[in-house]
């Protein structure tokens, strides 16, 4: 053990703290809240300290354990994984704040927060981990105690929610580990930081082809995509945020899908340094993600799994920027910026959000848009954080998110313009390729719009179908205790703080994750606020009006016919079958492998005894229809008793007689040949 | 004559185990059952004793038969590794068996069995040559089968049957083989790297074909594929004989012998690269395969286990058969593991069997909040058993894979797919438990079972013991490694 014993305490505090809660949860109640609260706040108020000392003294703190689980751990921490460290604590925080207004009535609350503290230790550990070796065995931990969130509330979608969660962990973890083996004997290390020279060196020396390379990559990228739900591994995420706590969802979409990204991000900074190709491939799973969340976002009706659909798809706006660091190589600082701020930016909003659904989740029980809506009427503060998260989320000029995806937009065009000076040699794809991602960027940026602005609506502007449910919700005041208020409150403030200020907030965030994507600081200060920035927002703007003008309230909404004055409602047009899950992998899964290899298997298992009854009936059992080792007489008088089979087959001399017959054979092989 | 109390681990078991046989009259008294804990603690201890004073370097010689046929004991590192194994679970599982044969009425002659088997497990351990292995290997069948039978109901019938049939079978082909060595190679002492001078032989075919013989014929005990079928029948037997015998002492003495004959009579360069290894490669993955999908298939919570065993069973062949040091080294770390991981899932299911009487996996639903202390156990045995990080079981498929990849080709990247493959299977197979038995579903009725509750200390204290191993293993295996690989390089 040497280093900065700090970081270990960092990441074994709060699992320690899970167990010390779980114990006083079974004495009581309260004060297992309050120490759980302590714990987060606890954790919370050192990652400050280590930030601000950060600024004073930029050495990172690194820590390692030799000894540890036969490799050893090793923790770091510099700029980025301070800055994500921090914000995990942040959430943690809030969240757990949050919590004890939720769970007020919930059973199992005990294992909750077990599980939880568990999760945040694990999830510390695959933020500060050094090498790949400590994320892989602290992503595992967080996988498998996050399930509980997943199944927390035991009814049948949430179990069913959990397996499926479950299974692409498991899957994940199981590919990715695949993905370690073959880097760790392809390089000899796993250290990060290292990576990159042992990576050049190995190639060098051949004992690693590019093919090998781009295997053990998509290992990789695939178990850490299926945590961070990139497609096609997303399935598990539209399913298991809705039916989770809202505080689990929270963290679910603002962290745990980071830890993913976090990996992709270390594979490809270090594995793939400067290697379009791989950044293709990224920017293309990234777009389909993109796209295919904010479209799912847009045709839910669930309060909860829309904001888990935009989770999916502003994950494919980080892995765009992932993909964009690869394809600039030296010249990523803006796509380096983009990334890490919209990672930032992404879960900051998402804290806020999911625990504005919590708050309207906990009065109504009910999430689907028809039955909540107009809940929100007639409650500012609620309306106004609500509205810094979806200004934030949309990309509207003046908020945090607008910084992060001006970037991103920024770096397409950077790489789109390079097609107009150099010769296209080296360059990969076309200009209207390029053209076309920015393009669909945009589009996806305007179903953002669309979508928030189907939520804000439908609980802040409109009034429900049912009067009489419309007033009980305008006469419900109390609907939050001040403790949720705060946490609420406290997260939401920052969002236009960041978006206001983005030179005095935004850049010195970017700046901590200089180090961790090998990338620079731009030359010169970026301007947010310029026209050619603010246009490419307001085309995306314009495009979310329009979206949901034309296509949400026309055709994702419909009206009773026989009443022209009703309330149109919202209804789920996406088609049922179109579900991956559904579709493709149960299936395949749970009906067409074992259904095979059940078969197969039941064969093998008695592989041996077909072998012995088939010679038993041939070559050692002449007791056939005819008998010839018993005469009829007495054959018959035993087959009333049904003893001479069994006296016969059963016997043990009959099993060595079998055996000292193939031992002859043998030895006869033996003499001839020995 | 410091070697000579060798013997005793040996033979102390086996004369008690006898004398508890023959005296009829004891049955109703509770003195002889503290007397066999007794006993077996003390057995333990000498064993400990002979461990930590390198007592057995030198070796000896009980008697012989013939000029080469003697009966030779002594302890090298693998020895020493599997006797240290069984001399630290042998003693809890007795003491687990107290309270699980409470109610039996044949509890004597199970005792009696039970502790015998320690004794010859402890002379397979030390057996310094073919002939000595070959002998308490046989000797091992006999004294277990009527603990098998055990119930002497049709289908403990039925299960015994096979298992006699089986490992006889298998112990004649490894007869084979012990003679063709002891033929070839006067005394059949184990030395590593092998006793058998490649060189000498002009017909290296045949040395391979006895080779797979004696593999098989070990593997029967090993659970090889096609030759598992006794294990998951085997397992009607009482819960300490499935947990401590069919998941610990006999499997592995038949891993162990394997690990003798390829390493210590053959040598692992004779072997590398034959048509003899790419055999036994072919049917230990069929095996890790084959063994963890029935797992999942199967719905009996003991036989599940069983499958499991067939599996892991393979996973330490699979590391044998990469025929390198490193090679060895993994199996002999999944040897000492698994069969903490494994005897702890035993326990505990036994420990439900016995509370509760239920015997099926579907019948398991919400157990785990009546019976915390098994199922959080029994939680860590899936997790290590699955290979999650932080329990002994990835250390030791962590070194299955290396050395697979060390050994690349063809066998070695087929291995690891063979070995995360079946992970997943594993995960699928023991998860469904544990979720059944802690997420039972929000409309569970908790009054069906609200007379389960966790066994008295006989049965928890090897749980939590055993459990308690595979954290720390899992956390800080240094030390144990570092001796494994000694053992693996020639070292000791």
């Amino acid at each position: 053990m040497e280093g900065s014993i700090v970081l270990l305490c960092l990441v074994f505090w709060p699992m320690a703290g899970a167990l010390l809660s779980y114990l006083i949860g079974r004495k009581n109640k309260t004060i297992r809240d309050l120490f759980a609260d302590f714990v987060v706040i606890l954790e919370c108020l050192i990652m400050v300290i280590l930030l601000v000392q950060k600024f004073r003294e930029p050495d990172p703190l690194v820590f390692s354990w030799d000894e540890f689980c036969m490799m050893g751990i090793h923790l770091e921490l510099d700029g980025f994984r301070l800055l994500y460290g921090f914000i995990a604590a942040f959430m943690w925080t809030m969240t757990t704040v949050f919590s004890r207004e939720y769970f007020r009535h919930h059973r199992n609350r005990n294992r909750y927060y077990l599980f939880t503290l568990l999760t945040f230790g694990a999830t510390m550990g695959v933020f500060l981990s050094a090498d790949l070796f400590t994320t892989f065995i602290f992503f595992e931990i967080m996988s498998l105690t996050s399930y509980e969130w997943v199944a927390q509330e035991e009814n049948i979608s949430a179990l069913r929610a959990a397996g499926t969660y479950m299974g692409v962990a498991i899957i994940g973890g199981l590919v990715m580990l695949m993905g370690l083996f073959l880097l760790y004997d392809a390089t000899g290390t796993l250290t990060l930081s290292q990576m990159g020279d042992a990576i050049s060196n190995a190639v060098k020396a051949g004992s690693l082809t590019v093919s090998r390379q781009y295997l053990i990559g998509g290992l990789l990228v695939f178990g850490f995509g299926a945590k961070a739900g990139m497609f096609p591994l997303h399935i598990w995420l539209p399913a298991a945020h809705p039916v989770a706590p809202a505080p689990a969802s929270a963290l679910l979409s603002g962290i745990l899908t980071k830890s993913g990204i976090f990996g992709i991000l270390a594979v490809t900074c270090n594995l793939f340094r400067y290697q379009p190709y791989w950044g293709y491939v990224i920017v293309i799973l990234g777009t389909l993600t993109m796209f295919l969340g904010a479209l799912l976002a847009l045709f839910s009706v669930d309060l909860k799994r829309v904001l888990a659909c935009s989770s999916m798809s502003q994950i494919g706006f980080i892995l765009i920027g992932t993909g964009m660091i690869s394809l600039l190589g030296e010249e990523a600082a803006l796509a380096a910026r983009g990334t890490l701020l919209h990672m930032v930016n992404h879960s900051l909003i998402k804290l806020v959000l999911f625990m504005i659904a919590g708050v309207v989740f906990m009065n109504t029980h009910k999430l689907n848009l028809n039955e909540i809506r107009g809940f929100g009427r007639k409650k500012p503060l609620l309306c106004a954080t609500f509205l810094m998260g979806a200004l934030g989320i949309g990309g509207i000029p003046l908020w945090n998110g607008y910084v992060s995806k001006t970037l991103l937009h920024e770096s397409i065009l950077e790489y789109a313009g390079l097609f107009q000076v150099s010769s296209a040699d080296s360059l990969i794809g076309t200009y209207t390729f390029w053209k076309c991602i920015e393009w669909i960027f945009l589009i996806s940026g305007g179903m953002t719009v669309a979508y928030m602005m189907k939520l804000f609506v439908a609980l802040f502007v409109e009034k429900n179908t049912d009067p009489a449910l419309q007033r009980k919700y305008d006469r419900n005041t109390s609907y939050w205790n001040p403790e949720s208020k705060i946490a609420i409150l406290v997260s939401a403030v920052l969002l236009p703080v960041m978006g206001f200020f983005p030179n005095l907030v935004m850049d010195p965030l970017a700046n901590l994750g200089v180090g961790f994507m090998n990338s620079q600081v731009p030359a010169e200060k970026v301007v947010y606020f310029s026209a050619s920035n603010l246009e490419g927002a307001f085309s995306s703007i314009l495009m979310g009006l329009l979206i949901y003008f034309i296509f949400v309230r026309k055709i994702l909404m419909i009206k009773d016919k026989d009443d022209p004055k009703a309330l149109p409602i919202y209804v789920d047009r996406w088609p049922v079958w179109m579900n991956l899950e559904n579709v493709v992998y149960r299936p395949v899964l749970l009906m067409i492998l074992p259904g095979f290899f059940g078969i197969l298997c039941r064969f093998l298992d008695s592989f041996l005894d077909l072998w012995i009854v088939l010679l038993r009936k041939t070559l050692y059992r002449q007791t056939g229809k005819k008998g010839k080792i018993f005469n009829a007489n007495f054959k018959a008088k035993m087959a009333v008793t049904g003893l001479a089979e069994k006296m016969y087959a059963g016997s043990l001399s009959f099993g060595l007689f079998l055996v000292s017959i193939g031992i002859l054979v043998v030895l006869v092989v033996l003499f001839l040949y020995g | 004559m410091k070697e000579s109390i060798m013997i005793i681990p040996v033979f102390l078991p086996i004369f008690f185990g006898g004398g508890l046989l023959a005296f009829r009259g004891i049955e109703n008294h509770d003195y002889y059952k503290r007397l066999t804990e007794l006993i077996v603690i003390l057995n333990s201890l000498i064993i400990w004793a002979i461990l930590t004073n390198h007592i057995g370097k030198e070796g000896i010689e009980l008697f012989s038969l013939t000029s080469w046929l003697n009966i030779y004991f002594r302890l090298d590192g693998m020895g020493m590794v599997f006797l240290g194994l069984i001399s630290f679970l042998w003693p809890f599982a007795t003491l687990y068996a107290f309270e699980y044969m409470e109610h039996d009425k044949n509890q004597r002659s199970f005792f009696g069995f039970y502790t015998m088997t320690y004794g010859v497990t402890a002379a397979i351990a030390m057996a310094g040559n073919i002939v000595t292995l070959y002998i308490f290997y046989e000797l091992m069948t006999l004294v277990t089968f009527p603990l098998v039978l055990h119930y002497k109901d049709r289908e403990s019938r039925n299960a015994a049957i096979y298992y006699l049939i089986y490992s006889i079978g298998g112990a004649t082909c490894a007869f084979l083989g012990m003679i063709f060595m002891v033929m070839r190679a006067g005394n059949g002492i184990f030395q590593y790297g092998g006793f058998l001078d490649a060189a000498r032989t002009e017909n290296i075919n045949l040395l391979l074909l006895v080779y797979v013989l004696c593999f098989f014929g070990f593997g029967v005990k090993a659970a090889l594929f096609p030759l598992h079928r006794w294990l998951p029948k085997a397992s009607v037997a009482p819960t300490p004989v499935t947990a401590l015998l069919h998941a610990v002492a006999v499997v592995k003495a038949g891993a162990f012998s394997i690990l003798r004959l390829t390493y210590y009579c053959y040598g692992a360069d004779i072997l590398r690269g034959s048509w003899a290894q790419k055999v036994a490669a072919a049917f230990v993955m069929v095996t890790i395969i084959h063994g963890s999908s029935m797992a999942v298939k199967e719905i009996h919570f003991k036989r599940r286990l069983a499958y499991s065993t067939v599996s892991n069973l393979s996973y330490i062949l699979l590391g044998a058969i990469m025929m390198c040091p490193a090679g060895l080294l993994a199996a002999l770390s999944h040897l000492v593991f698994h069969a903490f991981t494994k005897i702890t899932a035993f326990f505990c299911a036994g420990a439900v069997m016995h509370k509760t009487d239920r015997h099926y996996i579907y019948e398991l639903d919400g157990l785990g909040c009546r019976m915390p202390v098994t199922f959080t156990c029994f939680t860590i045995a899936s997790l290590s058993l699955m290979g999650v990080p932080l329990f002994a079981g990835f250390i030791s498929k962590w070194n299955i894979a290396q050395a697979a990849l060390a050994y690349g080709g063809r066998i070695g990247t087929a291995g690891i797919g063979v070995l995360l493959l079946s992970a997943l299977l594993t995960a699928i197979y023991m998860l469904t438990i544990v979720v059944r038995a802690f997420f039972p579903g929000r409309d569970f009725d908790y009054e069906s079972i609200k007379d389960c509750e966790d066994p008295s200390w006989k049965m928890k204290l090897p749980i939590i013991v055993f459990s308690i191993v595979i954290l720390v293993f899992g956390i800080c295996s240094g030390p144990l490694l570092s001796f494994l690989e000694l053992i693996a390089k020639g070292g000791i």
